[in-house]
């Protein structure tokens, strides 16, 4: 098949475990298409020789939609000409590590990040930040790249938006695609709040057996898996990632979609954070954030909490 | 809403413990599954854990394997102490809401664990350990691929296809292949397709060709350091290719058979992520063809073409169509290549030798 536009993207932290799920995925066409994809790999000097490694291997693939590949550490180099960027690496929670100085490591990076994507990177280039702290990343990385469009800053909820489903599917044993509408709001983290207000299935709104379980469950499914497991999610969060650049590329019709955005005030959210709210994929990259849905005292409440939390993760991060 | 065809069940027989177990009798119950009884296993088993699966099973959840409107059921196979884990993958699989996955079956029963499924990627298998002689090796994975001969003939589908992936793959599958008695024995093959890729891609690099612009290669024989890739009849972009002899036989033949070490040194981790997508492609290409004009490599039961002894699982160049596949014919075989095949053709008997007791 004649392949017809090159896209180039870059993926940090590509020597990890969620690059490596992710980037055959990227490079399957489930993406974008028939797409030749440039591939800017990028992650720190130690993972050097990590890198060469997940380089041969991608050869190895002989994927028919790959393009050429750059390897490095310096983000001045490889954000140029970038059309999307997947901030996957970040500064992992260490044992004893407080949550503040998590904030600040991470601040630290996604300010140089920032900085890089201002000098050079394209003007329109789109952002999708996975690495935790999720939103308050992508919110230091809008900050200093102000010379791109507030509305190409995104982080990732969708892995929390995918469990969901699956949980409410499971509830009422309905399949999956019968589902539309649920909607995660706020941070990507335990205060999140997984709401089912909106939802439909097969065209009709519904409660749960058990809300307060269902809320609970998708907001510590991360450490069920990992307690499961002994290893995060890794190709859930990776799949997660190919679902929100997908939609967010081309478009849904069908059902809201959550991602985490800059606020403009919406829903009375202090603006300027990155939130996750219902969207409309309009495609071409294009959203719009529904904000006028009809918001009960319990939502509104939960709203409240995780805004709280992310107010309290600017102060943090901002203070380095 | 495009039309769905039949359900289609998988197989992947992924994992194997390090530790010798004794047997488990603990009833193990799954939350959230479509079948969730186990029972214990009839006899222990020494096996290893192999990460080689897990990105596997969600590419084929995704759909890549068989396409956006094939609907699939997973069934995952392991041991009773490694059900923990699995359930985590499972709880995974359910967290990507995959519209096509219409069932998980997780289990550590094969025989739950293998009924009806029609499609079956058999990545584990005991892997090579420090001072393990190849005898070892190949007795070892005798015992495992003898019992899962047994259980696909009792409970598989009457129409499964088969791709042995753990090594030493080939004759692993002869091995189970052998306990076959009511499924053709065409539909038991072992992957080349990782060495066929890896070929490609070192030609494209060297014509200065996309990988997809190289044709008409092959892998001829075991999938093992005596594999023999073919180039003479290679196309890039449709015209006659060569390369330079000396290119050929001192750099890229060892590239091609050293790769899998080299990608280990780099990642310390074995090249799981390209040998899930070499099994991934083997199947797609079995169901939906080769293109126009090309072939793929399979290692596929030998029917004495070129040479090769009848029975083994030799890979050859196949072309594929309706879901069978026809070994490329009359290809010519320099003196070169002859030297090469008769080199593995040796070590294929001897591995079979070496599992004779095993063969009835």
């Amino acid at each position: 098949m004649e392949v017809q536009q090159t896209l180039t993207v870059c993926v940090t932290g590509a020597a990890g475990q969620i690059a490596y799920s992710f980037i055959p995925l990227l490079l399957s066409g489930q993406v974008f298409g028939q797409v030749k994809i440039n591939l800017r790999l990028l992650d720190i000097p130690k993972m050097e020789t990590a890198l060469k490694g997940v380089v041969m291997e991608i050869e190895d693939c002989a994927y028919p939609l790959i393009g050429d590949i750059q390897t490095g550490s310096n983000p001045k180099e490889l954000f140029k000409n970038c059309d999307l960027i997947v901030f996957l690496g970040g500064f992992p929670r260490l044992p004893g590590m407080e949550r503040k100085d998590l904030l600040q490591k991470n601040a630290n990076i996604f300010k140089e990040q920032g900085e890089a994507l201002q000098e050079v990177g394209k003007d329109d280039v789109k952002c999708v930040v996975v690495a935790n702290p999720a939103n308050t990343n992508c919110l230091i990385l809008s900050r200093y790249a102000t010379k791109i469009p507030r509305q190409n800053f995104t982080c990732l909820t969708r892995l929390d938006q995918n469990r969901a489903y699956a949980q409410v599917a499971l509830a009422l044993n309905k399949p999956l695609n019968s589902l539309k509408n649920i909607i995660i709001w706020g941070n990507h983290s335990t205060t999140q709040y997984p709401s089912i207000e909106h939802a439909t299935a097969d065209g009709q709104s519904f409660v749960l057996p058990d809300q307060g379980q269902f809320i609970e469950r998708i907001q510590k499914r991360g450490a069920e898996v990992l307690n499961a497991r002994g290893n995060s999610s890794v190709f859930s969060a990776a799949n997660a990632v190919k679902d929100h650049i997908k939609d967010w590329f081309n478009g849904r019709e069908d059902t809201l979609l959550s991602l985490g955005v800059l606020s403009n005030g919406e829903y009375g959210v202090q603006s300027g954070l990155c939130f996750s709210y219902p969207i409309r994929c309009l495609g071409a990259f294009k959203y719009e954030i529904v904000g006028n849905l009809e918001l009960s005292d319990f939502s509104k409440q939960k709203l409240k909490v995780t805004e709280e939390e992310l107010i309290q993760e600017q102060g943090l991060a901002e203070s380095i | 809403m495009q039309q769905i065809q039949k359900q289609i069940k998988y197989l992947k027989c992924k994992s194997i413990s390090k530790r010798s177990l004794p047997i488990n009798s603990q009833e193990l119950q799954l939350p959230n599954l479509v079948n969730n009884q186990s029972h214990p296993l009839e006899q222990p088993s020494q096996v290893l854990l192999v990460k080689l699966g897990y990105s596997l099973i969600f590419r084929v959840a995704s759909g890549e394997m068989l396409g956006p409107n094939q609907p699939v059921i997973l069934h995952l196979i392991d041991l009773p102490f490694a059900m923990a884990a699995l359930n985590g993958v499972v709880m995974e699989i359910q967290d990507c809401a995959f519209p096509l996955v219409q069932g998980i079956v997780a289990t550590d029963n094969q025989s739950v664990g293998f009924k009806d499924v029609n499609y079956a990627l058999m990545v584990g298998a005991k892997p090579r350990g420090p001072g393990m002689e190849r005898g070892d090796l190949l007795k070892d994975n005798g015992k495992i691929f003898t019992e899962t001969g047994k259980y696909i003939n009792d409970h598989a589908s009457r129409d499964i296809k088969v791709v042995v992936v753990g090594n030493p793959c080939n004759t692993n599958c002869l091995i189970l292949a052998n306990q076959i008695k009511d499924i053709p024995k065409e539909n038991f093959t072992a992957m080349t397709r990782l060495d066929h890729n890896r070929a490609q891609h070192q030609l494209a690099d060297k014509l200065g060709v996309h990988t997809s612009d190289i044709r008409k290669i092959a892998i001829f024989g075991n999938h093992s350091p005596t594999m023999v890739p073919y180039i003479d009849q290679m196309t890039a972009k449709n015209h006659k290719a060569t390369v330079d002899q000396q290119w050929v036989t001192q750099t890229f033949i060892p590239t091609v058979q050293q790769r899998g070490a080299e990608i280990i040194k780099a990642r310390k981790l074995s090249s799981a992520a390209s040998a899930g997508n070499a099994a991934m492609n083997h199947i797609t290409t079995w169901v939906n063809g080769t293109a126009e004009g090309d072939y793929t490599s399979m290692a596929i039961p030998s029917d004495g073409s070129y040479g090769v002894p009848k029975g083994l699982i030799f890979s050859f160049p196949v072309t594929v169509k309706n879901g069978k596949y026809s070994i490329v014919q009359g290809l010519p075989i320099s003196p070169f290549y002859q030297g090469l095949l008769d080199k593995t053709i040796k070590e294929l008997v001897d591995e079979r030798n070496a599992v004779d007791h095993l063969l009835k």
